[in-house]
Formats: structure tokens, C-alpha cells, sequence
């Protein structure tokens, strides 16, 4: 499980970057690629994402797909909502984790069963977002193919890890402009896809869109980030 | 999606006609599509703590039932196959679900809500046509319907021999 949770800290971190399809070329000194990475992650307020989530399991047809936001915002704030088939909010940051879930047409709080763990999620994707890739290298190795696109593969180092976890691929444009995709594949064949429709950096998003007691519905977060300048 | 659409409709419609009290699900005769995909968001309550929880259950008019259990981010908790005589394999279990306890609680539940019959020691309400809720000493599971794909599913999932990995 917690294994699991660090590839999901990794998976939002890589969030802030960005893809594209074509043959690829591994690059033989990964290490300027990332520090430039690094330095363009580093230097983020915020930014804001809706997504798509593909879970592909091998038994089923069709993916498994929901919709949603990400929001983060410096120093460590976190909003992960879940909007369509079901509605769900996910809020972290270095102190506490909470979440919502919307039934019978209101919001109710959790008291949630596993809040240290979610809580070293939160750390771990507030670490990354400010651009601390070398908190990754000890868990991962780390490759990397350019050619239109760059992709970073990670590798778990951990063999447990490895047990649930086969690798990370973050698909982006080559500038690290804007992030696409990232795609988590296990051992299995199994995979989940995230696919980012719309990404803005540097917004201000509103107050109470990180409220961990009362959060701002994402309508209204919506709203300002598209009315911002 | 839009059979899905329309499906779902007439099942809220039907739970908007009237606004009865929730009705024990050992009456309640749910009727779900013979072959069809039902996704389901469940939040589970022990002692005092509470977990999200999606489920995935094929359905096949010949092959039985394939209730798939993850957490938030996807990780497979519980893998239950059900036959159509009742027979059930659990194709995968989790620290969190158990061999056992998915055999004493998750089929349970699962043909509670499911089973093809009204079940007699049903320890749950229907509070809508999509909306139940099981409550047992230990805990309490709240389950929505929030999307039903009718359709053929993949003959493997009903495969008692196509077992995922851990």
C-alpha cells in the first residue's frame, strides 16, 4: 500500500509537466533533461488541471473512466476532485488530508480510515510540485526518451514496489511546456491512464478552494480560473 | 450511453414517483439488466472510520457475477466471481479485504444487493433504486449506483481459471 501510494505522489507531481507520439531515442545522460525539469517545476505557483482518469484492467473491454479536476498550489496544497460518475473531493496539505464525498445532494465530510497515509501522499506531491526531483531518485530510476515528445520512465528501485508498480511513463512536450499524460502500468498488464485536457499555471485560484472544512464548489474555482487574466 | 441514460432514468424515475420510507432489502426485488456493466461508489464505515470505495460488478445472464473492489486511485482490494448456482471463487484479495473476510461479508453484500433472489437474512435498505444501505454489527456500508452499462461482457471475466494478479 504504500508503495502504491508513492507512484500516486510521483504520478501528481509529474502532473505540473507535459507529450506527444512518435519513435523515440533514449538519452544517454538523462541528468540535463531533469535538472532543466527541475529548474521549470521550481519555479510554479500553481496550476490547475482537468483530467481524464483511464482505468485499463485487462478483464474489461473498456477502460474504466472518470472525470476531474487537480489543483495545486505552493507551498503544499493539494485538491484532487473526482466529478463524473461519482463525486469526491480529495484536499491535502503538509498538516491534513480531508475528504468529501457528495450524497443524496449535499456534501459530507469523512472521517477518513487511513489519513497518515494519505497525508505522506499530500508531502510527498507538494515535495515534488516545488521541483525536489531528488527526493524521486531514491525510489526510482529514472530514464529518458526524446524525440518530438520526451518521456520520463520510472522504474521502481524497491522490488516490492516493483510487485505492484512496473513503471511510470510522464509523456511531455518537449519544453515541459504543458503535461499531457502519464500513464502508471503494473506487472499484470493492467494500467491507469491520466490524460490532462487543460492545464493553466500561475493562477490565483479563490478563497476556500482549498478548505479542508468547506470547500469551494469547483464550479466557482472553474469559473475564476477561466475569468482570470 | 444513451440506453445507459435512460436506463438510469427510469430506475430514479421510479424511486422519485413516490417517496416511500427505505424499504428492507429482503423484500426488495431489484431487478438489474441480464448482461451489463453496474459501477458503484460505496463509502464503508468501522469503527468509526470511513473508506471510499468503487466497485465494478459484470453481470451475464449465463456466466454468474464479477464484482471488482478498488480504492480511490484504482488498486484492486477484492475479486469475486459468483457463478450462476452460487458458487463463488475470490479471484483476489487485499490487505484491507481478506480471503475470509471477503467471504464471509463481500459475497454477502454483494448477493444482498445483487443476488438474483430476495435474500432472507439481508441485513440492509433500499433507500432508493440506486441507493442502499448495509448495516451489520462492525460495520456499515452506503452503496450507490452511479452508472450502468448494459451489454455483452467479456466471457473471461465469468472464467473462474483467469485469475488477475495480485
Amino acid at each position: 500500500m504504500k508503495n502504491f501510494f508513492i507512484f500516486m505522489a510521483t504520478m501528481f507531481a509529474f502532473a505540473t509537466l507535459a507529450a506527444d507520439n512518435a519513435p523515440l531515442q533514449p538519452v544517454a545522460d538523462p541528468q540535463p533533461i531533469l535538472q532543466d525539469l527541475q529548474r521549470k517545476m521550481s519555479s510554479l505557483g500553481s496550476v490547475y488541471f482537468e483530467l481524464t482518469q483511464e482505468r485499463h484492467l485487462k478483464l474489461f473491454t473498456d477502460p474504466l473512466i472518470s472525470e476531474g479536476f487537480m489543483l495545486i498550489e505552493r507551498p503544499d496544497q493539494i485538491r484532487w476532485e473526482t466529478t463524473a460518475p461519482y463525486q469526491s473531493i480529495l484536499l491535502g496539505d503538509k498538516k491534513s488530508v480531508a475528504q468529501f464525498e457528495f450524497t443524496d445532494g449535499k456534501w459530507e465530510k469523512l472521517k477518513l480510515g487511513f489519513p497518515q497515509m494519505l497525508q505522506r501522499v499530500m508531502e510527498q506531491m507538494s515535495l515534488m510540485n516545488q521541483g525536489k526531483l531528488d527526493a524521486l531518485t531514491g525510489d526510482y530510476t529514472i530514464s529518458v526518451s526524446t524525440n518530438n515528445e520526451t518521456i520520463l520512465t520510472l522504474v521502481p528501485k524497491d522490488e516490492n514496489a516493483r510487485a505492484v508498480l512496473a513503471s511510470i511513463e510522464v509523456k511531455m512536450a518537449p519544453d515541459f511546456s504543458a503535461t499531457r499524460e502519464v500513464v502508471m502500468n503494473e506487472p499484470n498488464g493492467d494500467s491507469t491512464r491520466i490524460i490532462f485536457h487543460r492545464e493553466k499555471r500561475d493562477v490565483k485560484f479563490p478563497a476556500g478552494t482549498f478548505d479542508q472544512t468547506k470547500p469551494l464548489e469547483i464550479a466557482a474555482v472553474k469559473a475564476a480560473v477561466d475569468n482570470a487574466p | 450511453m444513451h440506453r445507459n441514460l435512460l436506463f438510469l432514468s427510469l430506475l430514479l424515475a421510479a424511486g422519485c414517483a413516490t417517496t416511500p420510507p427505505p424499504e428492507n432489502l429482503s423484500r426488495a426485488a431489484i431487478s438489474f439488466p441480464a448482461d451489463a456493466l453496474i459501477i458503484q461508489r460505496a463509502v464503508l464505515t468501522a469503527h468509526g472510520r470511513q473508506f471510499t470505495l468503487n466497485g465494478y460488478l459484470a453481470l451475464s445472464k449465463t456466466g454468474g457475477k464479477r464484482l471488482i473492489i478498488t480504492e480511490n486511485f484504482g488498486a484492486v482490494l477484492a475479486d469475486i466471481l459468483m457463478k450462476p448456482g452460487g458458487k463463488f471463487f475470490v479471484m483476489r484479495s487485499s490487505q484491507l479485504f481478506n480471503p475470509k473476510w471477503i467471504q464471509q461479508y463481500v459475497v454477502a453484500d454483494m448477493e444482498c444487493i445483487f443476488g438474483d433472489a430476495a435474500q432472507k437474512n439481508c441485513a440492509g435498505k433500499m433507500l432508493s433504486p440506486i441507493h442502499f444501505v448495509i448495516e451489520r454489527p462492525g460495520y456499515t456500508l452506503d452503496l450507490q449506483i452511479v452508472e450502468i452499462k448494459t451489454g455483452a461482457q467479456s466471457p473471461q471475466l465469468f472464467d473462474e481459471t483467469k485469475r488477475g494478479s495480485p
